[in-house]
């Protein structure tokens, strides 16, 4: 594989202490006090005694967002984009909306140091994008530096991983009751449009009965059968094929009326579904993850720590959509806002990954890899 | 410059007042008074290595504000009753003054603004605006108000460090690097949860550390406060977040 840059082009005029040559930025930030541990793990080193848990807990909401570490992403074309992974340190546990206006602020600095790193596109990762619902006015405004949230990609490939377990379910799609927990975000409302055509039944669940009409309106309107949900317990029919993709600020889902073999598919960052959720039988996957076939480096060394899952090169779709984006050299908004996700925007950003070597990860969940039957 | 200082002992000094928290206060302000009077003396040291006199004019004339800050720590002391010692030899304050003062020997102007005005003054301006907040009265707003110079001055030092870091950044960054395992660890140290080497020769009588609650404070918020400010002003330096994150999480618990 070569090693060819991706658009990296010098840019004139900036400020001495800017640097350049950044493809890309993701901001993100982690989603529990473990994975916190694991970061502090790798920036102390080896060699030092680690931190306990409750110094961890202490230091970490005091530490303004800033860049983690570097991150390099291979494309099989042999081009290759380099970045940098900026966390907020949104402590896990205060991911709730009283601490909206903290967080935001953690956005708004986690923005302003891509935009002084000289990032040309920024993706915003898990919370990040929620806490400012895709509307990129709250941001540091920078003409060399764009924002994405990410979820276009994070919808291809939570639709592409609902197919890939349909197939393997042997599951006939066009006969299944689809659930779409938070179905009026993004996210939610992205899937259910690119899977409504295909399924028998919508339900639709979300918080705000406003939107939930808008959407049910406009999935009616091409002749979809469409249920509200106002609250989980109160699902009219028994769903099969499930996707939490709710802003919760901690996993706190219990499902309420689902067919003993559902597929469900959690897409949440943090996850959507309780660990006490009482789902024997059901095929639970986690949903939105992309994996690198070039593969990816981090400086230092964050592999396994910052993507900790059972495969390598494994990341949330909303932060490969900002890498995909470098090395096509797309330096856009491709995501923004809430509510524009359509097929067509889905087919599109999977179709660009695709040639970079970017696809749906392998499946797996909390126990590890996904079984697959024989 | 020694005889700019009055070396009060804390074993000499008792509290009489009956406030219940001046105790407390005692010791927090015995950390201020010294913190101020080593600036003085550090700005003092600096004058002799000036070699522009508006920038030695300008080391005396920090020293005297210093000396006014301790000044002004002293009589709030006296008005909630009690004496507040000071102790520049006290184990932590030494330590930063031995490394001040090997940046005065080898004539690093720009390594001695670092120690003080990036180091030190972060955790003054931290530390006193976290005080300020919990201390009753002119004792809290004095506290607030030498805060605010304080950060005064991180400002003005910023300008001169930032120009010198233009000039040769990984240069610089490796400088900074060094004086931060000097000073950093006994700073870090000096707001640990305990003092785990031995008490650290200005409480009054047993370590404040515990008791700080009893006045709004804690040394969880006093260390994440005061690393939160150094990170923040060595972001401002230019120096990248994350090599000076590491160096955050590399410090000693």
């Amino acid at each position: 594989m070569g090693h060819a840059t991706a658009c990296v082009t010098p840019r004139e005029g900036l400020a001495p202490e800017r640097r350049i040559a950044m493809d890309f930025a993701l901001i993100g930030h982690q989603e529990s006090w473990r994975s916190a541990a694991d970061v502090f793990a790798v920036l102390r080193g080896a060699e030092r005694t680690q931190l306990p848990d409750d110094e961890i807990m202490e230091i970490f909401p005091w530490i303004p967002p800033r860049a983690v570490c570097n991150v390099e992403a291979f494309s099989a074309t042999g081009a290759t984009a380099r970045g940098l992974y900026i966390d907020c340190f949104i402590p896990p546990d205060r991911l709730a909306s009283e601490y909206l206006h903290d967080n935001i602020g953690r956005v708004r600095v986690a923005a302003a140091c891509a935009i002084k790193a000289g990032a040309r596109i920024v993706s915003l990762g898990g919370f990040s994008s929620i806490l400012v619902e895709g509307n990129f006015n709250h941001l540091p405004v920078a003409a060399d530096t764009i924002f994405t949230t990410g979820n276009t990609l994070t919808v291809a490939f939570i639709v592409r991983g609902i197919r890939k377990m349909c197939a393997l379910e042997r599951r006939d799609i066009s006969r299944s009751t689809l659930l779409i927990v938070g179905a009026t975000g993004d996210v939610g409302s992205g899937c259910t449009r690119c899977l409504a055509p295909f399924v028998k039944r919508v339900v639709l669940c979300a918080r705000n009965a406003k939107r939930l009409q808008i959407l049910a309106a406009e999935l009616e309107a091409d002749g979809t059968k469409v249920e509200i949900a106002k609250s989980l317990e109160q699902s009219p029919f028994e769903a099969d094929i499930v996707i939490c993709a709710a802003s919760v600020a901690s996993p706190s889902l219990q499902l309420g009326r689902i067919a003993p073999e559902a597929i469900i598919c959690d897409a949440g960052y943090p996850k959507n579904l309780s660990p006490r959720s009482d789902m024997s039988g059901a095929r639970v996957f986690f949903g939105g993850m992309g994996q690198i076939a070039g593969g990816l480096s981090f400086k230092p060394n964050f592999k396994g720590v910052l993507n900790r899952h059972p495969f390598p090169d494994v990341a949330h779709g909303c932060l490969l959509e900002g890498m995909v984006l470098a090395l096509a050299c797309r330096f856009e908004p491709f995501s923004h806002g809430r509510g524009f996700i359509r097929r067509e925007r889905v087919e599109e950003i999977e179709a660009i990954a695709a040639l970079h070597g970017i696809h749906l990860a392998p499946l797996f969940n909390a126990d590890g890899p996904l079984k697959t039957p024989e | 410059m020694e005889s700019l200082v009055s070396l009060t002992c804390s074993e000499q000094v008792v509290c009489n007042s009956t406030l219940p928290t001046a105790s407390i206060w005692q010791d927090v302000l015995a950390q201020a008074v010294t913190g101020e009077l080593m600036a003085a003396m550090n700005y003092s040291a600096l004058s002799t290595i000036c070699d522009d006199p508006e920038e030695v004019t300008d080391a005396l004339e920090h020293a005297q504000g210093e000396q006014g800050h301790a000044a002004a720590f002293i009589a709030e002391g006296r008005k909630i009753g009690v004496e507040v010692p000071n102790n520049v030899n006290a184990r932590y304050w030494k330590r930063i003054r031995e490394a001040f003062m090997r940046c005065i020997a080898t004539r690093d102007l720009i390594a001695c603004l670092i120690v003080q005005e990036i180091m030190l003054e972060s955790f003054a301006v931290a530390s006193y605006s976290r005080v300020g907040k919990a201390a009753p009265g002119s004792l809290g707003k004095t506290f607030a108000a030498i805060a605010a110079e304080e950060e005064g001055h991180i400002d003005h030092a910023m300008e001169i460090l930032r120009t010198e870091r233009a000039l040769a950044p990984e240069r610089f960054d490796d400088k900074v690097y060094r004086l931060h395992l000097d000073v950093m660890t006994t700073l870090t140290e000096m707001v640990a949860k305990e003092c785990r080497h031995g008490q650290c020769d200005l409480c009054h009588s047993d370590c404040v550390k515990p008791s700080l609650s009893e006045v709004g404070l804690s040394t969880t918020e006093l260390r994440g406060a005061s690393l939160q400010q150094y990170l923040k002003s060595l972001d401002r330096l230019g120096l990248p977040g994350e090599v000076t994150l590491q160096w955050v999480t590399q410090l000693p618990v």
